[in-house]
């Protein structure tokens, strides 16, 4: 099955200074099933390449003239799912190192779970990973995942009232092109 | 699983309903409609809508565009819309408002307010259902919480198309037999949709969610919250489908009424157990003030229901239906809404002043936004006054109504002080205030929570 995509260049906006995030976000949710994106942005746009990977897309990022990146966005063919779903699509198939740090934040009030996660995370090397248990899916917590690049996989277990979220400390943002 | 961002614009309803409370108020203190004049005059008519959907429905769509994504775990449709759907409803209300005033004689000026008014309130509440609709039904199957969600949203449709309909013969636009019918008899099944629909089932749906969030409570999904949901969707069914139906085919509207009044208790009733369940069960043996204040609306709503059982026993509803509609607007709905907005507008802006760099530097707690001591006694004011006007109306003391709302009204300001300052982050210590990366939040919207 050939994909179709649908362009959105969100250069203009970014040039004028301006937040594309949410434009890019209504063109991905009317997406028909089996189309893709192409994006054309004035940077390499990381944390959106998280939410969308979490969104069942791959991606394959391709450098333009003057340092701008064409980013085309392809439906993975499996759709992702409430249960267990994949931060970073690009390492869907590769396993993820045992948790180094182990937090139960089952007993804490909101929101600060999404806190201490947050904190400690910061504390922690690339490609570590931290494992959480929670009262609910963290839904406020994963835009701040993916802006600081990290990944992330969660799903309730089977009693149906402990939310595991894994999360996958990514590469600081500057510190690698 | 994108998460859920900040809603955009979700301040700036805020903003505009606590406006239309406060006007709303100053108007009962100054003896504005209803009890002054009958409770269909004109002058009610604007005091009402001002509440209804200046108040009451920029409150709650605010709150929707926020939590509907929540409860869905899916992010708002669209983010960008709640801001023209809110100049429709603003805009529409005010024309709606002149359209009233024109009718008592009040203005003079020759504008078709009633079809104007009908258009851009229809634009308004059609944007609305279009963006949390289309919200809910890309996350089918829907959660508990959400199916309450979109039995309201369907209420609100049928509140505007009732609204819409008297609006046009009000007008003069239509003289179609059955609509005049429908505007000569359907008043009561308006309010119903509009209370009973639209913003109570809402709030109920909403509320299953929030307390146990805040509480640290079991999420409910067994009998008895199905039951509120199956038996609240059947009485709301009745009363505006089977309403509607008797009118047109010239049956007794009372007994379509009672039947649906009396499901609608039963719902009410299996959601007050949940409730108290709820608060038994939870995790967090010491409550916040929203969580504490939320008490006294939902014993509004036990004491609206008690009250309507024992006005109908008394043969008296009718006379004191004034009284029953001002405890479920301002005793349940508002009270519910000021206590909920207390720790919502602190949530969201911490999360919005403070998300970016939580880690990476010390930051507040989300209850270093709020002084409690020093709300507590304008939410004790505000519910003390609606029930000191309840008692006024059902005892026909018009002095003592205004003296009760006026009350209302300083309390009411107190607790908007209280929520201006969260928002400006004014009592956080200084040191805390705003960490290196940290950016003051706009007061009106939300900055784009990402990257």
């Amino acid at each position: 099955m050939t994909t179709t995509y649908v362009d959105v260049d969100v250069r203009p906006i970014l040039r004028a200074g301006g937040e594309p995030f949410e434009q890019i976000m209504e063109a991905v949710n009317v997406l028909k099933p089996g189309e893709g994106l192409r994006l054309f942005a004035t940077f390499k746009p990381t944390p959106l390449l998280h939410v969308l990977g979490s969104k069942g897309f791959t991606h394959v990022s391709k450098e333009l003239d003057g340092g701008e990146w064409e980013v085309v966005f392809s439906p993975s063919g499996t759709p992702p799912t409430n249960e267990a779903s994949v931060g970073t699509a690009a390492h869907n198939d590769t396993l993820w190192p045992e948790p180094i740090k182990n937090l139960d934040n089952r007993e804490l009030d909101p929101p600060e779970p999404m806190v201490k996660i947050l904190a400690t995370a910061e504390t922690m090397q690339p490609g570590e990973v931290l494992a959480a248990l929670l009262r609910r899916e963290p839904l406020f917590l994963f835009p701040e995942l993916a802006k600081r690049g990290h990944s992330w996989r969660g799903g309730f277990e089977a009693d149906g009232k402990t939310y595991k979220v894994l999360v996958r400390i990514g590469i600081p943002k500057g510190s690698a092109a | 699983m994108a998460g859920v961002s900040l809603s955009r614009w979700t301040m700036a309803y805020f903003a505009s309903a606590l406006l239309a409370l406060v006007v709303a108020e100053c108007l009962m203190v100054a003896g504005y409609g209803y009890p002054a004049v009958p409770i269909a005059a004109p002058e009610t008519l604007v005091l009402v809508h001002v509440v209804a959907i200046g108040w009451l429905s920029l409150l709650m769509c605010g709150a929707l565009f926020q939590f509907v994504p929540v409860l869905v775990a899916r992010p708002l449709h669209s983010n960008s819309l709640p801001l023209p759907t809110l100049g429709c409803l603003v805009a529409g209300l005010v024309a709606l408002l002149f359209a009233f005033l024109k009718m008592a004689g009040q203005i003079d000026l020759d504008l078709a307010y009633f079809p104007l008014a009908a258009t851009l309130l229809a634009a308004g509440f059609t944007l609305v259902l279009w963006n949390l609709g289309r919200t809910l039904w890309a996350s089918r199957p829907l959660t508990l919480p959400a199916r309450f969600v979109a039995v309201g949203l369907l209420s609100v449709g049928a509140t505007a198309i009732l609204g819409i309909a008297f609006a046009l013969i009000l007008g003069g636009v239509s003289t179609n037999a059955h609509l005049l019918d429908v505007a000569a008899l359907g008043l009561p099944i308006h309010v119903i949709a509009g209370l009973g629909g639209w913003l109570t089932f809402t709030a109920i749906g909403v509320s299953y969610r929030l307390l146990a969030m805040f509480m640290l409570a079991p999420e409910l999904d067994g009998p008895s919250t199905r039951g509120a949901l199956y038996l609240g969707t059947a009485a709301l069914g009745v009363a505006i489908v089977g309403g509607v139906a008797t009118i047109c085919f010239d049956g007794n509207l009372t007994i379509t009424l009672s039947a649906a009044g009396l499901l609608g208790l039963c719902a009410i009733a299996l959601y007050g157990r949940d409730t108290v369940h709820l608060y038994r069960a939870r995790k967090r043996r010491k409550i916040e003030l929203n969580s504490r204040m939320a008490i006294l609306a939902l014993a509004s709503l036990a004491a609206s229901a008690i009250l309507i059982v024992v006005l109908l026993g008394l043969g008296v509803l009718g006379r004191h239906i004034g009284a029953v509609v001002f405890l479920v607007s301002f005793g349940w709905l508002s009270g519910l809404g000021l206590s909920k907005l207390y720790k919502i507008v602190a949530f969201l802006t911490w999360l919005e002043c403070y998300g970016p760099v939580i880690g990476k530097t010390p930051t507040p707690r989300v209850q270093d936004l709020v002084v409690e001591s020093r709300a507590t006694k304008w939410f004790a004011l505000y519910f003390l006054g609606v029930w000191m006007a309840t008692v006024a109306l059902l005892l026909d003391g018009p002095l003592a109504f205004r003296v009760s709302t006026g009350a209302m009204l300083i309390a009411t300001s107190g607790i908007i002080v209280q929520l201006v300052r969260s928002r400006s982050l004014c009592d956080v210590k200084a040191g805390l205030r705003l960490p290196e990366g940290a950016r003051r939040p706009r007061f009106l919207f939300s900055s784009a929570q990402h990257a």
